[in-house]
Order: structure tokens, then sequence, then C-alpha cells
């Protein structure tokens, strides 16, 4: 319980720090790419990741999509 | 997966699947010709292959997927995927051993396939994905659906995501009520998923709820956290595998509720001079079982010339055995349930790996051989060394730590 409290929170402070930044819509250039894009998993990646799952105790290395590139 | 009297999987359950996987894929083909619409086919197939001493397992990964834009707001996509797994692996964990060629092993041989489709439904505000598996071998059948929602904010610098998936798994068993120290193991998955009175089928419930947020905070610097909650409820053990309790050998036996928390973060930045990304990630988990681990990853991502791409990676994993984890369950029972699950136990590995990616440019038409919008190859490997510091057969150490994966994924759109 005291885990989720501080996963909630760590969420909530996140959260309120990300408005502070912004990039400009064309100074993304190099957040496009494919290096820099979250969630741009490929076949490799993903059967890695199902390799890892089946030969470790733990889960849970999977990426969300996204970056800020605005490109997804 | 499987331990087998090495008989063939019957002809007709490959030809059906077969023809169901064409029967998609042309169907996403001709949808995304009728409607002038992106489309794109990913074929791939990869390699796992880990052995040592008489241990051996081989698991070739073949892949096919479809995506279909009908318009803005909608892609459909469908795919399938499949495990063929051979190789012997450990019958009774404990058994006399005091050298890896006296581990006793069994045969294993089986074919999972999974099959998947969904939608996405994307507007200014973001999207929500919707997408259903259902996956099935000899002695297991696995159906699963999940939701996924997104959004982007504040000039699309942050994004938000989150994600809740069910899966309603059904796992071949003997019939027939014991004592958990009475149990023998599973001989066999003959019989299964049939009307043997000698098989039945237990369940297995998991729920996997996802969050992400990530943020771009200078035009080279992004960073992510995801959380992951997940609570499996039912059978957990594994059927085949027995562990010696006493003179005899039982089934394991693994308690039947476990919550596993994760905590992941990340960074990437992009070195301008030398056209290249730099990746930090980390992950921290929990499990009610009582397994804690860390993880670490650092990757240097390489553009060399044109449109490929170079990825050098290391990551080391490290965890804590399970509560109720011994390596003598005769000299050191550790409370009601036992296991021989080498994952369960105290670990640590090593994995370095090397990645290639090759976006092939048009020509002056702007198109891939004539007829493709756009063609990606991808070749990656990796080499995963692990370590058990208190897991033994018997005497004897792990023989099989060293894997190796390798993956092509050929991706072309239209």
């Amino acid at each position: 319980m005291r885990a989720s409290a501080f996963f909630c929170e760590l969420l909530l402070v996140v959260c309120a720090l990300a408005g502070c930044a912004t990039v400009r819509p064309e100074d993304k250039e190099h957040l496009a790419e494919p290096a820099m894009t979250w969630g741009s998993e490929d076949l490799g990646d993903e059967q890695e990741r199902h390799v890892l799952d089946n030969r470790e105790g733990s889960t849970g290395s999977g990426n969300t999509s996204g970056g800020g590139c605005g490109c997804n | 997966m499987q331990l087998t009297s090495a008989r063939g999987r019957p002809g007709r359950a490959r030809l059906r699947t077969l023809a169901a996987l064409s029967c998609a894929l042309c169907a996403c083909a001709l949808l995304g010709a009728h409607a002038r619409a992106d489309a794109s086919v990913t074929l791939g197939s990869g390699l796992f292959r880990e052995s040592g001493g008489p241990l051996k397992m081989n698991v070739i990964m073949p892949s096919a997927s479809a995506n279909v834009e009908l318009g803005e707001p909608v892609n459909l996509r469908v795919g399938w995927s499949a495990d063929i797994v051979s190789g012997a692996s450990v019958a009774v964990v404990d058994a006399p051993a005091a050298n890896v060629d006296a581990i006793s092993t069994a045969t294993v041989k089986d074919t999972r396939h999974v099959f998947s489709g969904g939608f996405t439904l994307r507007d200014e505000l973001g999207s929500v994905a919707v997408g259903y598996n259902h996956a099935f071998e000899r002695d297991y059948r696995s159906d699963s659906f999940s939701v996924t929602a997104r959004s982007e904010l504040f000039e699309r610098n942050t994004g938000i995501e989150l994600s809740y998936s069910r899966a309603f798994d059904r796992v071949c068993d003997l019939a027939g009520t014991f004592e958990p120290v009475m149990k023998p193991r599973l001989p066999s998955s003959d019989g299964c998923f049939s009307e043997d009175k000698s098989r039945t089928e237990r369940s297995l419930a998991i729920h996997t709820l996802q969050a992400g947020v990530s943020q771009a905070w200078t035009p080279q610097l992004t960073t992510q956290l995801t959380l992951l909650a997940q609570v499996l409820h039912g059978f957990q053990s594994n059927p085949y595998r027995a562990v010696r309790i006493g003179k005899t050998a039982a089934q394991e036996h693994q308690p039947s509720d476990r919550a596993r928390y994760a905590l992941g973060i990340g960074a990437r930045y992009w070195l301008t001079p030398l056209s290249a990304a730099l990746a930090l990630e980390g992950r921290v988990y929990r499990d009610t079982w009582g397994i804690t681990s860390l993880s670490g990853e650092l990757a240097y991502d390489q553009r060399l010339f044109g449109e490929v791409r170079l990825r050098l990676r290391g990551r080391y994993y490290t965890q804590t055995d399970a509560a109720f984890f011994s390596d003598d369950y005769v000299l050191a029972p550790s409370g009601r349930y036992f296991t021989g699950d080498r994952e369960l136990s105290s670990m640590h590995s090593m994995l370095f790996g090397l990645a290639f990616h090759w976006y092939v440019p048009g020509d002056a038409s702007g198109r891939v051989l004539g007829v493709l919008e756009r063609f990606t190859l991808a070749l990656k490997g990796d080499l995963l060394k692990s370590a058990f510091d208190n897991f033994h057969y018997d005497r004897a150490e792990v023989p099989n730590t060293l894997a190796q994966v390798l993956t092509l994924e050929l991706r072309a759109g239209f």
C-alpha cells in the first residue's frame, strides 16, 4: 500500500513538472529520430522482452509510446 | 510448453493456422488498396538458443503482421506469431545429479501460436487502442484483451499513456484431487484439452495496469517514467516440473496469488556532434512472492550514414529469491510451497546486444523497388549470460546459462 502511494505521488510530481518544459515544434528534429522515440520498438525488442520475461523472475520492462516529438 | 512423447503436431491445425493468417493479411492488403490507405506489412523471425550439458532449448519465433490506416482516425492491425520450441529440459529438479551429465531430462517439443488483432482510433487530442490476442498450444490456451489510451499535452511535449489488459489463461494439468506433496507431475501433453478424463484444465487470470509519462525537456533530452501493477490469480506452477521433497518427487506447488509492481525510468539524449543517441534506463521491481529486482541498461545508437543505424547495448539485471524458494527442499524446506523454477532463485544476468537498422531510401519517384513507399530491414543479436548463486540440480551447477537471440525483421510500406 505504501508502495502504491509512493508511485501515485511520483506520477503526480512528474505530471506537475511536465508543464514547466516547452520545446518548440521547430526544435523537435532530433526528438523525432527513431532512436529518441519511446515506444518505437521493433520485432527484435518485442522478442527480447518475451525472452527476458521467461528467463527472469520479474516483468515490466516495456516502454509506452510517445516522447514529445509530436510524431506519434 | 509441453513435454511430449515426440509425436508430430496434426497437419490440419497447421493448415488452419496458415489459412487464417493468409486470409487476414490478404484482407488487410485488399482493404488498404480499396481505400487507398496507408498500409504496411512486417515479416520477421527470431531464433532463441540456450544450451549447456544435457539441457538445450531452441525456439524459432516467426511473425507476420499488417497495419492499415483507414483515413485519418482509424488504424486496423492483425498479426500472427509463433514459438516453435524443441529441446530438452529438466524433468525432476534435485534428483540425484552430482554433475551436469547426470541431470534427468525430458524432451520438449511444441508450437505456440498467437493471433492478434485490434484497432486504434485517433484524433488531435489523443488515441484509444483496443486489442485482442488468442494464443494456443497443446497444453495452454490464452485469450486476452487490452485497452490503451494516450494523449499529448503542453504543445505535445508531454505524453501520457494508460493501459489495461486482462488475460484468461487455461493450463493443462492432471485431473483429480491430490495433496500437494503427493501430486505427480504431468508426464506429457497427450490428452490435454480433449475428452481424456485423466486431464483437466486450471485457470489463471491476469490483470495488468500500466501508466507512462514521457516528457521532452530540451531539443536533445527526453525522459520517460512507467509504472506497472499486475495481479495474477490461479494456477502458476509448471505442471511438468517435479521437485524432490523427500524420498519421492512431487509436482511443484506455487502460491495461486501474486501481485507484481514495477517502476521504470529512462532518459535519452541526442549527441548532436556525433549524430547519435545515448539511452539510460533503469527499473525497480517487487512482488508479493518476495522477489525484488533491479535492472539498468545503457545503449548507444549511432546514425552511420544515410538511413543506417547501429545500436550497441548493455544490460545488467539482479534479483533476490522468492520467499518460498529453497535449493534443497529435503534438508531445508521453506514453508508450504516448493518450486524447481530457477527464475525464482536469486540470480543476476548480463546482456549484450547489437542491432542494425537500414531504412532503404526511395528512388527519384520516392519508391523503393518501384512499388513500395518505404522499406526497413532490421537485424538484431543479443547474448544473455545468467548466473544462479543459489540454485543447483542436486549438487550440479546450472549448465545452460548462456543464451543467444537473433532476430531479422523486414517491414514494407505501401
